[in-house]
C-alpha cells in the first residue's frame, strides 16, 4: 500500500513538472495563462493529495482556495487588464536566451534541485521525497523566467511560478501550515496581481512599450 | 517444434507491420478528411495508390547515378529488416537475438541517408532543398531519440526490444514515472520521424513547406510505390513501438492461439486509436517555421533529460 501511494505522489509530481514546463516552452502570453491555469489545477490536486496522506482536513479548504483564486481568479483578471494592449506586448519576441536554450536549461535547474534535496540531510518523509524536489524546481525555474524574459507581463507570470513553488514547499515540509496564514498568503497574491496589473497597464501607456530594458533609459532619445 | 512454431509467428508478424502499413496511412488520411468535413477517399485508397503506381511506367532523369535507381530498394529492405525486431502482438520476435532497439534506429537511418543522397543526385534545385532540410532535421531528431530510448532501456534493463517489451508488459505503469516523460518525448520525436504536422506536411506539393516529398518528387512508377510504401511501414513501426513501450496491456506473452488472437485483435484497436489520435492533433495544429522546429525538439531533449534524473532517483 506504501509503495503505491509514494507511487502516486511522484506520479503526480512528474505532471506538475511537465505543467511548469509549459510556461517555459511558450512565448504568448494567453499561453502562459493556460499552462499557469493547468499548472494550478493540478497544484490543488497535489494539495488534495497531501491533505489525504496526512488526514489534516485544513489542507483540503486550502486545496479548494488554490483551485478557485490561482485557476480561476487570477487568470480572469490577467486577461480583463491586458485586453486592452496590443498584441505585441503580449508576445515574448526576444528574450535574453532563446526558448529552446530556456528549455534545456529549466531541465538543468530540475536535475539541480533533485541534486541539491539530496545533499540536505532530511528527516526522511515520503511527501517531503516526492514534493520537495518539484518544488524547488518550480521556484528556480520561476527564478530563471523572471531574469530572462523582457516584458513585464512574463515576469508577472514568472512570479507566479515561483510563489507556486514557495506554497508547495511550505505545504510539503510543514504538511499545511495554518489556515489562517494561508488565507492571508491567498489575499496577498491577489492584491500584488491587482497591484502589479495596474502597474503594467501604467507603464504601456506612458513608456508605449512593456521591454523592461526601456525602463532602465533615463534619457528621452 | 516450439522454435519452429515461434518463428512462423514472428514471420507473420512482420508480414502484418507490411500488410497493414498502408492502412494505417489510409485511416489517418480518413480521419483527417472527416474533421475538415470532407468525406474524403476510402481507407484502402493507399493499396490502390500503390497497386496503380506499381502498374506504370518509370521515367528516370539521365541526370541521375546509380543511387537515384538503388535509393528505393535500399530504402525498403533497410526498413523492411528493422520490421523484423520489432514484437508486434506477441511479447518477443524470434529475430530479437540479432538485434536491438539500436540497430532498428541505424535502419533508419540508412535508409533516410540514401533518400537524401537521392535527394542530391537528381541535382534539381528541389531535391537539395528537401535533402538539406531533412539533414537538418535527422540531425537534432537523432540525440532526442537517443535520450528517450535510453529512459526506456535503464528502465526496463536492455536496449533489446524482446526484453524491453517483455518487462513492460509484466510491470504497471505507476511505479516508473519517468516512462511519461519518456512518453512525451518519444512521441514529439515520433510525429518528426514520420513527417507529421508540426514538422513536415505529408499532404502538401508547395515547395514552401515540404520536407520529404521533395527529395522523392522525380520518382515514378515502381519507385514512388516502393518509397511510399516504405514510408508507411517506418511509420507503423515507430507506432507499434510506442504503443508496445508504453501501453502493452492486451499484448501475448505466451504462443496460445487464444492469447495471440487478443493480442492481435488489442494491436489492431490500439493502433488504429493511435492513429486517429495522432490525425486529430495534426488537424489542430499548423505547420511550424523549420527554424521553430528546434523549439519542439529542445522540449523532447529536455523531457528524456528530466527522465534520466528521475531514472536515478
Amino acid at each position: 500500500m506504501d509503495t503505491i501511494q509514494f507511487d502516486i505522489l511522484t506520479i503526480s509530481g512528474a505532471i506538475l513538472l511537465i505543467a511548469t514546463f509549459g510556461i517555459v516552452a511558450t512565448r504568448g502570453f494567453m499561453d502562459w495563462l493556460n499552462a499557469y491555469r493547468y499548472q494550478s489545477i493540478v497544484l490543488s490536486g497535489v494539495t488534495a493529495i497531501i491533505g489525504y496522506v496526512t488526514g489534516i482536513w485544513e489542507i483540503y479548504i486550502a486545496a479548494g482556495l488554490t483551485l478557485v483564486i490561482k485557476s480561476i481568479i487570477i487568470p480572469k483578471v490577467l486577461t480583463y487588464v491586458t485586453r486592452k494592449l496590443e498584441i505585441e506586448f503580449k508576445l515574448e519576441t526576444n528574450p535574453y536566451v532563446s526558448i529552446r536554450a530556456s528549455v534545456i536549461i529549466s531541465a538543468l535547474l530540475v536535475a539541480l534541485s533533485y541534486f541539491l534535496i539530496q545533499q540536505i540531510p532530511f528527516k526522511s518523509d515520503q511527501i517531503v521525497n516526492a514534493y520537495l524536489p518539484v518544488s524547488m524546481a518550480q521556484f528556480f525555474i520561476g527564478l530563471f523566467v523572471l531574469v530572462n524574459r523582457r516584458t513585464v507581463l512574463s515576469q508577472v507570470v514568472g512570479l507566479l511560478i515561483i510563489e507556486n513553488g514557495l506554497f508547495l514547499f511550505a505545504m510539503a515540509l510543514t504538511h499545511g501550515v495554518s489556515l489562517l496564514i494561508e488565507i492571508g498568503i491567498f489575499v496577498d497574491i491577489l492584491v500584488g496581481i491587482l497591484i502589479s496589473s495596474i502597474l503594467l497597464f501604467r507603464i504601456s501607456r506612458t513608456f508605449d512599450s512593456l521591454d523592461v530594458g526601456k525602463l532602465e533609459n533615463l534619457r528621452d532619445d | 517444434m516450439l522454435n519452429m512454431i515461434t518463428i512462423i509467428i514472428g514471420l507473420i508478424q512482420v508480414l502484418v507491420i507490411l500488410v497493414l502499413a498502408p492502412l494505417l496511412t489510409g485511416i489517418i488520411r480518413k480521419t483527417k478528411a472527416r474533421t475538415q468535413k470532407r468525406i474524403g477517399a476510402s481507407i484502402l485508397q493507399p493499396y490502390y495508390d500503390l497497386l496503380k503506381l506499381v502498374r506504370k511506367d518509370e521515367v528516370i532523369s539521365d541526370q541521375t547515378s546509380w543511387i537515384f535507381r538503388a535509393c528505393p530498394w535500399i530504402n525498403f529492405a533497410a526498413i523492411t529488416t528493422a520490421a523484423f525486431f520489432i514484437p508486434v502482438f506477441l511479447a518477443y520476435t524470434p529475430f530479437g537475438l540479432v538485434g536491438d532497439l539500436l540497430l532498428v534506429i541505424g535502419l533508419f537511418a540508412l535508409g533516410r541517408f540514401f533518400t537524401m543522397l537521392a535527394g542530391l543526385d537528381v541535382a534539381s534545385s528541389f531535391g537539395g532543398l528537401g535533402s538539406s532540410r531533412e539533414m537538418m532535421i535527422s540531425a537534432l531528431l537523432e540525440p532526442a531519440l537517443f535520450l528517450s530510448i535510453f529512459v526506456v532501456a535503464i528502465t526496463y534493463g536492455g536496449t533489446n526490444l524482446s526484453t524491453l517489451i517483455s518487462a513492460s508488459s509484466n510491470s504497471s505503469f505507476l511505479p516508473h514515472p519517468q516512462i511519461i516523460f519518456a512518453a512525451i518525448g518519444l512521441f514529439i520525436i515520433i510525429l518528426g520521424e514520420t513527417g507529421r504536422l508540426p514538422f513536415d506536411n505529408p499532404a502538401t506539393h508547395l515547395e514552401l513547406t515540404m520536407v520529404h516529398e521533395t527529395m522523392i518528387l522525380e520518382y515514378s512508377g515502381k519507385s514512388l510505390a516502393l518509397m511510399e510504401w516504405s514510408q508507411s511501414i517506418k511509420q507503423i513501426i515507430l507506432f507499434t513501438l510506442m504503443i508496445n513501450i508504453f501501453v502493452p496491456w492486451g499484448i501475448s506473452s505466451s504462443i496460445l492461439l487464444s492469447t495471440l488472437a487478443v493480442g492481435f485483435l488489442t494491436f489492431i484497436g490500439k493502433i488504429s486509436l493511435f492513429g486517429i489520435f495522432v490525425a486529430f492533433l495534426e488537424s489542430s495544429v499548423a505547420k511550424w517555421r523549420l527554424f521553430r522546429i528546434p523549439d519542439l525538439i529542445a522540449i523532447a531533449i529536455a523531457t528524456s533529460m528530466i527522465g534520466i534524473v528521475l531514472c536515478y532517483l
